[in-house]
C-alpha cells in the first residue's frame, strides 16, 4: 500500500510539472463600444450572438455608503425604483417584464446601486422605455413605501434565523465601526422604520444622476441601431440640480488589540465565525496575484483550510477564505462554521492553518498547482450575456480598465513563489485579528475570550 | 519554455442556436450512455454524470447513505489515493462538485478543454476502483452531521420541509430526508458503503453529459479508452413501493423559536414526464414566479400576509409532491396565511386561470429555455436531466411544443384534481403551539 501511494504521488507530481509547461486557451475581453451622453450617462454596448437575449445592467453612485443618518435608505430607494414611474404603476412594470418572461431587479451595495435584466432581444422597443422610466422619474408612492418599510421590517428580523445571512453585517461593524463600510446594506429596524417618502425621493434626487452613471447592454443586437435607441432615450434624463458629493474618505484606523465580537443566537447548534482583517481595494495592482494565494489559503476545495477544518479534522462541512475589495477600502476573513462544542477546536487550527502562510509560505508545487487553476476556471465567469453587462457597470464604479481581464493571465503566470511570499507579508493581516462569532454565547463566552477582548450583543438587538 | 496559444474569443460567438441534431451520442459495450454537445464559445467543457441512485433506493437503517456516497466518491481509489481526485484536477484547473437528491446522484466537473483526458482518468478510476480509507470515512461522517445541521441552522424551511415529507408518504421512500436521519449518518459501516457502491455505480446505472470546447471522435476515443474497460454491473433492484391514496387531510407542528411562522402545505401529485406534468408545471410559474404571479401579488403584495411565498415541484421518478410555502408578516397567524393560499388554489379550481397568464408563463419558460442554451453547463445539466426524468433527452427540445400544447382548461383540470383537502398534508413551524 506505502509504495502504491508513493508511485501515486509521482504521478501527479509529473502531471503537475507537464501542465507548468503546458497552456491554457487565453481568454480575453470581447470588443465593445463606450460612448458618453450629453447629460454625462455612460453606455458600454457589446454585441453577443449565441442567444436571442439582450441583457441590461446599470450602476449609480448610490450605494449603503451614503446612508448616513438613515441606515438602510440606499438598498431601500434601489428596491423603490420599481414602486411606479411617470407613466407605469408598479403592477404594469412587473406584469410587463413578467409578460415577455423577465424580472427586473433593482438593489444597493456598499459602494454602488444597481439595475440588472435580460430580456428577448424583440422585446427591447417595449421594456427599454420602462426601464428608463425606473431609472430615470420613479415617483415613489407613499403607499408603496409605507408597505414595503413593514415588510421590510419582518424580513430584517428573519433574516437573523441565519448566521450565514447576517454575519457579513457583523463584520463589517467591528472592522468599520461608524465609518461608512460599517453601515448593513439592509439597514436597521430602527433605519427603516423612520424612512418616509420625502427621504426616499431625497436620497434618490442626490445621489442618481447621469453624469456618475453607467448602463451596459450585452447581447443580440446591432450596436448602431441599440446606441440610436438608447441615446433617444436617456437624451432627457436631466439631473436635479447637481450637490456633487465626492468620494467618501476610510480611515482605516489600526486595531489596537483583537477583538471577539460575539454574538448571542441562544437556540444556536453551531457557531458561524469570521476571522480576519483589512484586506484591499479594487484598484490595488495585486489584486489578482492576492486572489491566487487566497486560492491556495482558503479559495477551493483543496485549499489549506479547507483541508484541514473539513477534509482532515471533519469538524465542518466548509472553511473558505476571502479577500472583499471595494473602492475604498477592502476586507479580508476566514469563514467556517462546527458544533458548538467543536468552536476552540476549528478556531483554533482556521488560526495554525493561516499562520503557515507565514511561518512556512508557499511552494512551488501549491503555487503552480493554484496558478492552473484561476486560469481555468476564468472563463467561464464571463459566459454570459449578464455576467459581461455585470463586468462593464463594475468597470465603470472601479475604474477598471480592460486590462483587468486581458492582462490577468499575464499577471497570475509572473507569479513566482518570492513574489508570493512579498505579498503574504503586505497584505495579509497578521497581528491583532478581529474574530465576529454568531452562536449560543453561554457555551463558548469562556472559551473565546483567549482570542482577545470580548464584545457581547444579542442576535435578536436592532443593528449589527 | 513556455508557450501560450491565445485564442481570441470573438464577439459574435460560434454557437447560434442548439438543436437536437447537436447532440451526439453513443452507448459503451458496459450500458454507459455518453451525450456530447461540442461549444467552442470558451476555451473550457464539463463533465456531468449522473447515477440512478438517490435517498428513494435506501431504508431505515441507512438513509442518507445515497449522499454520504457522493462524498466518499471523493475519498481515493486505486490510482489516486485520498484527496488526489480534488487535487489533480485542481491542478489542472478544474473543479468539481455533486449534488444527491431523492432520485439521482450527479457529479459535475468543469475544466479548460486542455485537461480533458485528465477528467477522464480521474473518473474512471473511482468508478472501477473506489476505495474506502477508514480514516476517510470517519472524518467524512462529521462533514455530513456538520452539513446536515448548518442547514437546519440556517434555514427553518428546512425542518419543516423534512416534517411535513415524512408526514405525506406513508409507505413511499420520499419520506425520509435526502440528507438522512443523524443516527444512521452516525452508524452506517463500511460493507454498508461497499454494497452500495458495487449495487448503484456500475457503468449501466449512468449517464454522461459531456459540453463544451471538445470534439466528439476526441471524446468517443477517451470513452472507450478509459470508460468501457470497466464491467457492467447488475440490474439495480426497482423500487417497488407505491405511495397508496392519502386518505384525509395530515397535518404538523414542528416547536422552534422564530420570529414568524412558516407554513408548507403539500399536495401528492403524478411524476416528471407524464402527461399531466406540463400542466403542473405551468401552474407552479402561473402561482408563484415573478412578482406578477397569484401568490406574489395576492398575498405578499395586496394583503400582505407573508413576507415570502412559494412553491416547489421537483423532479422525480416516482409520484411526488406539490409544495406551497410562506412565511406570516408581523401580527399574522399560520392559520391566516394557509387559507389566504388555500383561498388562491380556490380561486384556480373555481374560476380557471386565463390565457394571458397561460401566454406569459410559456414566455417564461422559452425564457429559460434560452438561458439555458447560454451556457455549457446549464446544457449539460440540462440534457442529462431530461434523459433521466424525461426518458430522452431530446424531449429538451420539444419542451417547448409540449408547453404549447396545454389549455387554461388543462391547468383548471389538474388543479381540481390534485389540490384537494384529502390530498393534502399542512405543516407549521413556530416557536409556540396554537390550537386551530
Amino acid at each position: 500500500m506505502i509504495a502504491k501511494f508513493s508511485l501515486t504521488f509521482l504521478i501527479t507530481l509529473l502531471l503537475v510539472v507537464v501542465l507548468s509547461i503546458s497552456s491554457f486557451a487565453q481568454f480575453k475581453l470581447p470588443q465593445y463600444k463606450k460612448f458618453e451622453l450629453e447629460n454625462g450617462l455612460t453606455f458600454y454596448l457589446m454585441e453577443k450572438h449565441d442567444v436571442p437575449l439582450i441583457s441590461f445592467s446599470a450602476v449609480f453612485n448610490a450605494g449603503a455608503e451614503r446612508d448616513g443618518e438613515h441606515s438602510g435608505i440606499a438598498s431601500f430607494t434601489a428596491d423603490a425604483l420599481r414602486f411606479g414611474t411617470a407613466r407605469y404603476t408598479k403592477i404594469q412594470i412587473d406584469s410587463l417584464f413578467n409578460f415577455y418572461g423577465s424580472n427586473l431587479t433593482t438593489y444597493a451595495t456598499l459602494d454602488y446601486a444597481g439595475l440588472s435584466t435580460t430580456i428577448m432581444k424583440e422585446r427591447a422597443n417595449e421594456l427599454l422605455p420602462i426601464i428608463k422610466e425606473v431609472i430615470s422619474s420613479p415617483t415613489f408612492p407613499e403607499e408603496e413605501i409605507i408597505k414595503r418599510i413593514q415588510r421590510w421590517l419582518t424580513e430584517l428580523d428573519q433574516a437573523k434565523e441565519s448566521p450565514r445571512a447576517v454575519i457579513g453585517s457583523y463584520y463589517n461593524k467591528l472592522i468599520f465601526g461608524d465609518a461608512p463600510y460599517g453601515n448593513p446594506v439592509d439597514g436597521t429596524k430602527a433605519g427603516i422604520d423612520k424612512l418616509t417618502r420625502t427621504v426616499v425621493q431625497e436620497f434618490y434626487s442626490f445621489n442618481y444622476n447621469p453624469s456618475s452613471s453607467a448602463i451596459s447592454v450585452v447581447g443580440d443586437f446591432e450596436a448602431g441601431e441599440m446606441k440610436s435607441l438608447l441615446s433617444e432615450l436617456f437624451n432627457d434624463w436631466r439631473p436635479y440640480p447637481v450637490r456633487t458629493i465626492g468620494d467618501l474618505f476610510i480611515n482605516e484606523s489600526p486595531f489596537d488589540e483583537s477583538t471577539v465580537y460575539l454574538i448571542d443566537k441562544s437556540n444556536a447548534t453551531e457557531t458561524t465565525f469570521l476571522i480576519g482583517g483589512y484586506g484591499i481595494k479594487m484598484s490595488n495592482e495585486d489584486q489578482t496575484q492576492i486572489d491566487v494565494i487566497n486560492t491556495i489559503l482558503g479559495g477551493r476545495f483543496t485549499s489549506w483550510l479547507n483541508d484541514e477544518l473539513r477534509v482532515n479534522a471533519g469538524l465542518t462541512y466548509g472553511a473558505r477564505s476571502r479577500f472583499k475589495a471595494y473602492k475604498q477600502s477592502g476586507i479580508f476573513y476566514i469563514y467556517s462554521f462546527t458544533a458548538t462544542k467543536n468552536t476552540e477546536a476549528a478556531i483554533d487550527l482556521a488560526i495554525k492553518t493561516y499562520n503557515r502562510l507565514f511561518e512556512k509560505g508557499i511552494d512551488e508545487e501549491t503555487l503552480t498547482s493554484a496558478k492552473n487553476y484561476v486560469k481555468g476556471q476564468f472563463p467561464p465567469d464571463y459566459e454570459t450575456a449578464s455576467a459581461l453587462a455585470n463586468l462593464l457597470c463594475l468597470m465603470y464604479v472601479y475604474g477598471l480598465t480592460d486590462s483587468y481581464i486581458n492582462d490577468f493571465e499575464n499577471k497570475v503566470d509572473a507569479m513566482t513563489v518570492k513574489l508570493a511570499n512579498r505579498l503574504i507579508k503586505r497584505y495579509f493581516p497578521k497581528e491583532k485579528l478581529q474574530f465576529t462569532l454568531i452562536g449560543k454565547a453561554d457555551e463558548i463566552r469562556d472559551v473565546v475570550k483567549k482570542y482577545g477582548k470580548v464584545i457581547e450583543r444579542d442576535i435578536t438587538e436592532d443593528g449589527f | 519554455m513556455k508557450y501560450i496559444l491565445i485564442f481570441l474569443i470573438s464577439a459574435v460567438t460560434v454557437l447560434a442556436q442548439v438543436s437536437a441534431d447537436d447532440v451526439q451520442t453513443f452507448t459503451l459495450n458496459n450500458g454507459m450512455k455518453i451525450m456530447v454537445l461540442e461549444n467552442h464559445s470558451i476555451p473550457n467543457a464539463n463533465m456531468y454524470l449522473f447515477y440512478k441512485v438517490g435517498s428513494r433506493n435506501e431504508y431505515p437503517g441507512i438513509t442518507g447513505i445515497s449522499h454520504f456516497f457522493e462524498h466518499m466518491m471523493f475519498n481515493g481509489a486505486k490510482k489516486y489515493a485520498p484527496k488526489e481526485f480534488d487535487r489533480v484536477m485542481e491542478a489542472n484547473g478544474g473543479a468539481n462538485n455533486a449534488y444527491t437528491s431523492q432520485n439521482i446522484t450527479a457529479y459535475t466537473n468543469w475544466f479548460p478543454s486542455s485537461a480533458t483526458e485528465v477528467i477522464f482518468d480521474l473518473e474512471a478510476d473511482r468508478i472501477a476502483n473506489l476505495n474506502f480509507d477508514a480514516k476517510m470515512i470517519e472524518s467524512e461522517r462529521g462533514v455530513i452531521l456538520s452539513e446536515r445541521s448548518t442547514g437546519l441552522e440556517n434555514d427553518p424551511l428546512e425542518q419543516l420541509w423534512d416534517q411535513v415529507q415524512d408526514v405525506a408518504f406513508f409507505a413511499h421512500p420520499y419520506k425520509w430526508p435526502v440528507i438522512g436521519y443523524e443516527s444512521d449518518i452516525k452508524n452506517w459501516t463500511k460493507e454498508d458503503l461497499e454494497n452500495y457502491f458495487h449495487t448503484y455505480y456500475a457503468p449501466n446505472n449512468c449517464v454522461i453529459v459531456i459540453a463544451g470546447d471538445v470534439e466528439f471522435c476526441e471524446i468517443k476515443d477517451l470513452a472507450e479508452k478509459y470508460f468501457e474497460p470497466i464491467p457492467q454491473g447488475p440490474k439495480p433492484r426497482e423500487i417497488h413501493t407505491v405511495e397508496p391514496e392519502q386518505l384525509g387531510e395530515k397535518r404538523v407542528f414542528v416547536k422552534r423559536e422564530v420570529p414568524n411562522p412558516y407554513v408548507l402545505i403539500s399536495y401528492h401529485v403524478p411524476q416528471t414526464g407524464t402527461e399531466e406534468y406540463y400542466a403542473l408545471d405551468l401552474l407552479k410559474s402561473i402561482l408563484s414566479q415573478g412578482r406578477s404571479s397569484r401568490l406574489y401579488s395576492s398575498i405578499i403584495d395586496k394583503k400582505q400576509l407573508a413576507i415570502d411565498i412559494g412553491t416547489a415541484y421537483w423532479n422525480a421518478f416516482d409520484p411526488t409532491l406539490f409544495h406551497f410555502y410562506g412565511v406570516c408578516s408581523d401580527t399574522v397567524t399560520a392559520a391566516q396565511l394557509e387559507n389566504a393560499i388555500l383561498t388562491e388554489i380556490d380561486s384556480i379550481i373555481n374560476s380557471g386561470v386565463s390565457e394571458n397568464e397561460l401566454q406569459k408563463v410559456k414566455n417564461q419558460k422559452l425564457m429559460k429555455f434560452y438561458s439555458t442554451t447560454e451556457t455549457i453547463n446549464g446544457m449539460a445539466n440540462t440534457i442529462g436531466t431530461y434523459d433521466l426524468f424525461f426518458g430522452d433527452f431530446k424531449k429538451l427540445f420539444t419542451a417547448p411544443d409540449e408547453y404549447n400544447k396545454v389549455t387554461t382548461k388543462d391547468i383548471q383540470i389538474v388543479a381540481a384534481k390534485y389540490f384537494t383537502r384529502t390530498n393534502r398534508t399542512v405543516g407549521v413551524l413556530q416557536t409556540e403551539e396554537v390550537n386551530q
